[in-house]
Formats: C-alpha cells, structure tokens, sequence
C-alpha cells in the first residue's frame, strides 16, 4: 500500500529537509522517497494545503482507565482519542482497577493494544495498589514489557519507600516517574494557593507541597544514584530545582502537562470543574517558568495528562469534582494556545523526540529508509469538537462543545496510516 | 433604579456598589416596618420560598424565615446534614426535586465553595446563598455594613477590623468585598495559621497583633471560632486563643477612643470576647440581629421583583 503525503512541510530538526515543503511516499511503513516528482499511480494521497509532517507525537501521561474504569474511557477509545489527537505512541499510568501491578495485567495491556497504530506502553506501578509502602513486581512487570514504574496521582510519602524504591529499579535500568505532592501540606487542597484561591475561599494547594517531595526525591536520586523522571511539575520553584538536579548530572528528567501550560488558576473563578486538575493550575508567573524551562532544555517533555471522567465525577460541587482533564484529542488545540513563546522545532522535541528518548523507544527522522512513524497536522482547519468527533469516552474538558482552530490530518506508525 | 444588577445573590463580589445601595435603602423601608404594631406586609403573596440548610444554623435559618414570613411570602424547610446527602440524592437531584413543587426562590447554605453558582446553572429560580462552605455569605456581610452605617452614618472611610479565623471564614470574605465596594479600609488580625498567606492580595491589611488591631480601628467585627470546620488543629488550645486573641473589657478600655463591636454569632462567650465586652454599650450584636432581618427581607423583596425566567 503506498501513501503520498502531498505539500506537507517537515518539522524535524534531525532532517535534512527540516522547514522545506515537498510530498513523500510512505510504502509498508518506510518513508520511501521525499521529493516534489512522485508518481501518483495506484497511491492514496493525501493533498491538505498548509499541512505540517514531523516525528510522531509521543505522550508520556494517559489515562485510559481500563481495566476498572471503562465507563470513564478504555484502551480502544483511549487509542482512537490519542491517534486524533497525533500520537503514535502514548505511556499509561497505572491507576486502573486492580492497579497494574502484575506481570498479567501488564501483559493484557500489551496484547489488548498490540494490533494499534498507536503504540501504548503501560507503566507499572511502583508500590503494591498504590500503597506507597510495599514495592510491587517491578522486574517482572518490566520483562513483560512495562516501560517504567510509577505511582499514579499519589506520591510515594515515605521517604524510605521511596530510596528503596529508586535502588530497586537499578536492577534492571529502568526508572521511576515521580508525582510530587506533599498531603500533609495540600492537606484536602482543591486549587492553587494564591489570590484566586482566597477570593473563592477554597482550600488550596501551595506550590511548596509539591517542591518539598521534588526536593527530597532529589536527595535521594543523588544518595542511590538511580534514575528519575518527575511527571507533570507545575511551578516555578520546581523548575529551579530540577534545574540545579541536572546541573549536578543527575539523572533527571521532566515533564509538564498541557493543561498546566496553558491555563492558570484565573481560570476558575466560576468553580468551573473541568479546570479542576492535579496538580492544579497555577499562576501566570509559573507558566512563564514553565515555557522557560521548556525552552532551555529544563523539561523534557509536555504531556497530555489524559484524565478522562464522567458526568457524575464533574457536574458536581467543585469540591466533590473529580481531577482531571480530557485532553489527548485536542493536545494539538491546547498546544496552539502557547502561540509563538516556543519554536516549532523545539515543540517536536518535547512532544515526540525526547519524550521518546526517555521511554527507551527508537529515534525517528522524516528522512528517506526511515521509518514512517509520523504525525501530520494543519492548523489552519476549523471543526467542531463535540458528539460527532469526540473520540474520548469522556468530555470533561473546557473546548467541548466549541468550534476549535488546527486539527491532525493524519498519523502514520506500524505500517498503517490513519487520516483523523 | 429600582432593580438589581443580578437575579441571584451569590456573592458579594457579583453584585455592584448601587446593589448595595438599593438593598441598604430598601432595608431602611423594612425596617421601619417591622418596628410598627403590624409587622407584615403582603409584597411576596404567592412567591414560595424554599429553605435548603445543608449545613447546621440556628439564626441565619430563622432570620431569613422571619424576613420571608414578614412579606407574607410561603414557605418550605429542608434541612439535611451533608454527610446524608453525600451519602444519596445529589444536590441537583435534591434541589429540582423541590422545585417540581413549583418554588420561586431558593435559600441555600452549603458546606461547599461555590454550590450557590454551582445550582444557578442548573435550575431556574432566584437563588440566596446563605452561606456556602468558607467561600461566601453575603446577607451577613450586608447586615454587617449595614450596622455600621446605622451607627456612623457612613461606611466609607471607616477603618474595620475582622478578628479571628480568616482562613475558614466566608463571612470575613464577604465582610472585605462589601467593606470595600463602600470604601472603608479593612483588617483582618488573627493567628498567623489561621489568615491565608495569600490574603493581603485583596487589599487588606494583616495583622497579628490584637492590641494594635484595636488601636488602628473604628470597628472590630469579632469572628466566632468555628472549630467544626477545621480538619486540622491550627492552634493548640480556645484557652491559647483567647489569651491572644480574646477581647476582654480591660483591653476595650485601654484603646485610645471608643470602638465599636460586632459579632455575626452565635458568641463564644469567654473565647472571642468576654461576655462584658458582649453586653457592653459598645457592642451592636443584638442591633445586627434585628438589622439582619430588615436585610434579608430587602434582598428577598428585589430578587423576588426581578423579571423571573418565565416572563
């Protein structure tokens, strides 16, 4: 089967055809020739004018709630959601019900979602249903293909959990994905603290609770010498800090999600739950932070941090309102609203290249003999996120029901390609 | 103008500097009404109210019943504690199921920040947030006000201090917005671990020392400690407190001028203030309370007179 993407221009900084617009032949997944003169014959083309080809995106944070929590989103439409949303490859948390957290279920994982264009890659959890106390069978969830080890929304609390828990993971070179949040200071938080948070009277969540954990996990990083990535950071503080962790050459790594990029505590003012995140939304100055690192090489990654929940979850009290966003359908909508603060180049870094680096997954370049695991998308195309074209289970996000501005046109990976 | 901005009163953030006028001014009517020999008055015939408390309250439940029986308007009752209703029926369930029975307005208290607007998005009548978790309770704040225009004339320009627990208090919240849209310069002073850090971004001043509070102010406006909304412990002991926080008549009398004391109730006596300091002429609780149902009664009259969703 042969595709031609035609008149994309390639964003990819690895490329020798980096800003250049041409068309290239995709045929049983390798890139087969990039030029203007290829022979339309017997191929499917694609012809959006004003599209964009780069790396396929890859996520470092979804949740796709199965098994447990099916009625919220499950591997199937999880993975139609990411492919619209221009992943070819999307890391799970392991917050399902049983917790993932045995050799079986990452294997189920695995065999479930084998047959996808997207690549999914479950981590396992770290400690026994999430305790925070018990490690759980990292090794062999690893050898049945568990790409890491993580705690879900919960912080490993015990320090000494947690050391054990980084020196295990040594054994056999993988990692732990930390979330950082210090319970005995966000107590029963429900927003950022700051000026909205007093003008609402809510209970908040001071930027301190999750620098602390940062902060201390960063100890114990440099006392075990192992490997960490610390998922979805959200302030300031805790840019500065994985900053000094990096120049100290530890082995660190970072991710932000995209709701923490682009909207700030303002944004809930009307308790309007779909802005109701963990870690929450902070402030203007933060996000200012959080672009910087980005553009310096501080964080790694941007994430979708894919929460799907249920009406009954969110149209609810705010302080009854479940976290979380749905986002990995329109993460290319929500990365639009960054505007021009990061260069295209460096966006396809954080959104595919390191991401990918981090996982273990091979390098891709849009380059002839390559693989063709890519992702092509259009900003300029206008359609109407709702019923029709939610892929999700889920609409808990604050662009359902809106006419929205870029879309993804196609997404190629495993010999297939899927036009969105 | 003789309406309101809004069709609910949520907050005293979302109404405006001339809401609070119309309401102060058509208090002063009320007022004079319920000091006459026939103190009811026909304006809310055939509007039923319905009183939602999801939380406990003895006076803001009995004053606004006595506000809504002076204007002749019906009236149902539902009280409930939180747990039980978290337990089953949702608040919106709860809530259209009382509006099936055909009520025009909604009072409600909430253990939660923000369930007032939460239900103005989904059912249709005028609703009154009688207090909502530690976000707002904006009839106290308007009674509060208005007591001390009563007692000054003006509240602009009057320096007020709110003692206490700020952290948990939707009443200090409301007190600020409406001290402000009137122009007073406002204080809040209590426990370093119980005032948000935070707060002095809406324009307050903060302090922790009670005794400079009082020399600053004109009016102290005495929260009650409310240790049942505390999860945690944020000092050690109401014997601490007092001894830091408590205002006693020695302290009253040792102020350079004479101040004025309010307390939304119901008192801790011997906590925030000495029963003295309670009773003494420089105290307006009793005055607050009578000025707390004029208010209700203005704010139910205005809400009850706004083009309603059917019209």
């Amino acid at each position: 089967m042969k595709t031609i993407l035609k008149n994309v221009t390639i964003i990819d900084a690895k490329s020798a055809y980096n800003g250049k617009k041409t068309s290239i032949l995709i045929e049983e997944g390798i890139i087969k020739k990039i030029g203007e003169k290829i022979p339309t014959a017997d191929a499917t083309v694609i012809d959006v004018p004003g599209s964009f080809i780069s790396p396929g995106w890859c996520d470092m944070r979804a949740n796709f709630c199965e098994p447990g929590f099916e009625h919220k989103e499950d591997l199937t439409s999880g993975i139609k959601a990411a492919a619209a949303g221009g992943f070819t490859a999307v890391a799970i948390t392991p917050e399902t019900k049983p917790v993932l957290q045995s050799k079986a279920q990452i294997e189920f994982i695995k065999s479930k979602s084998k047959p996808a264009l997207v690549e999914i890659m479950p981590y396992g959890a770290a400690t026994h249903e999430l305790d925070g106390l018990n490690l759980a069978e990292m090794y062999d969830m690893k050898n049945s293909g568990a790409v890491a080890f993580s705690n879900g929304n919960t912080t490993i609390a015990n320090a000494g959990v947690m050391l054990k828990a980084l020196l295990y993971v040594k054994n056999f070179d993988s990692f732990i994905v930390a979330h950082a949040d210090d319970k005995t200071i966000s107590n029963n938080g429900k927003m950022n603290e700051g000026i909205t948070s007093v003008m609402l009277g809510m209970k908040s969540i001071p930027a301190i609770a999750e620098e602390l954990i940062i902060a201390r996990d960063i100890e114990l990083l440099s006392y075990t010498n192992s490997r960490i990535h610390f998922s979805h950071i959200s302030t300031r503080g805790a840019v500065g800090l994985i900053k000094k962790a990096k120049a100290r050459g530890l082995q660190v790594t970072c991710d932000v999600a995209i709701a923490n990029l682009v909207f700030d505590e303002s944004n809930l003012v009307e308790f309007d739950t779909n802005f109701k995140v963990n870690p929450p939304l902070r402030t203007r100055d933060d996000i200012d932070a959080l672009i910087e690192g980005i553009n310096t090489g501080i964080i790694d990654a941007i994430v979708s941090d894919h929460r799907p929940q249920d009406d009954e979850c969110k149209v609810v009290e705010f302080d009854n309102a479940a976290n979380g966003m749905s986002t990995i359908q329109v993460f290319y909508n929500l990365l639009l609203k960054i505007g021009e603060a990061i260069k295209p180049e460096k966006l396809i870094e954080v959104i595919s290249n390191q991401p990918r680096a981090i996982l273990g997954l091979a390098p891709l370049v849009i380059q002839e003999n390559e693989t063709a695991n890519f992702t092509v998308y259009n900003p300029e195309i206008v359609w109407q996120y709702g019923p029709a074209t939610n892929r999700s289970r889920a609409k808990n996000s604050p662009l359902y029901a809106t006419a929205l501005k870029g879309k993804i046109v196609a997404v190629g990976n495993k010999g297939m390609v899927a036009y969105t | 103008m003789s309406q309101l901005s809004v069709k609910h009163l949520l907050g005293i953030k979302y109404i405006t500097n001339e809401d609070i006028d119309l309401i102060f001014t058509t208090a002063d009517n009320f007022k004079q009404v319920i000091n006459r020999k026939i103190k009811k008055v026909p304006s809310l015939r055939d509007i039923t109210i319905a009183n939602l408390f999801f939380e406990n309250s003895t006076r803001t439940k009995l004053s606004f019943e006595l506000a809504e029986k002076r204007l002749s308007a019906d009236t149902v009752n539902f009280a409930s504690s939180s747990s039980s209703v978290s337990k089953g029926e949702t608040l919106i369930d709860t809530v259209n199921n009382i509006l099936s029975m055909k009520v025009d307005m909604v009072v409600m208290r909430h253990p939660m920040p923000g369930a007032g607007i939460f239900l103005s998005r989904h059912i249709d009548a005028n609703i009154i947030n009688a207090g909502d978790g530690t976000h707002e309770h904006p009839t106290q704040a308007l009674l509060d006000a208005y007591s001390i225009r009563e007692k000054y004339g003006d509240v602009k320009g009057k320096r007020i201090v709110i003692v206490g627990d700020i952290l948990h208090s939707r009443v200090a919240l409301s007190n600020v917005f409406c001290l402000q849209k009137l122009g007073a310069e406002v204080m809040v002073c209590g426990p370093t671990t119980l005032i948000p850090k935070y707060y002095h971004t809406l324009g307050v001043k903060v302090e922790h020392n009670l005794k400079k509070a009082l020399e600053w102010c004109d009016v102290a406006n005495m929260l009650r400690i409310q240790l049942e909304r505390q999860d945690i412990k944020f000092f050690p002991s109401l014997r601490e407190y007092s001894l830091m926080f408590g205002l006693d008549l020695k302290t009253l009398h040792s102020l350079s001028k004479e101040i004025t004391i309010l307390h939304p109730g119901p008192i801790n006596r011997g906590v925030e203030i000495t029963s003295e300091v309670a009773d003494s002429n420089q105290s307006i609780i009793l005055q607050q309370v009578e000025n707390g149902v004029a208010i209700r009664m203005a704010v139910l009259y205005l809400l009850a007179s706004q083009p309603g969703p059917t019209s």
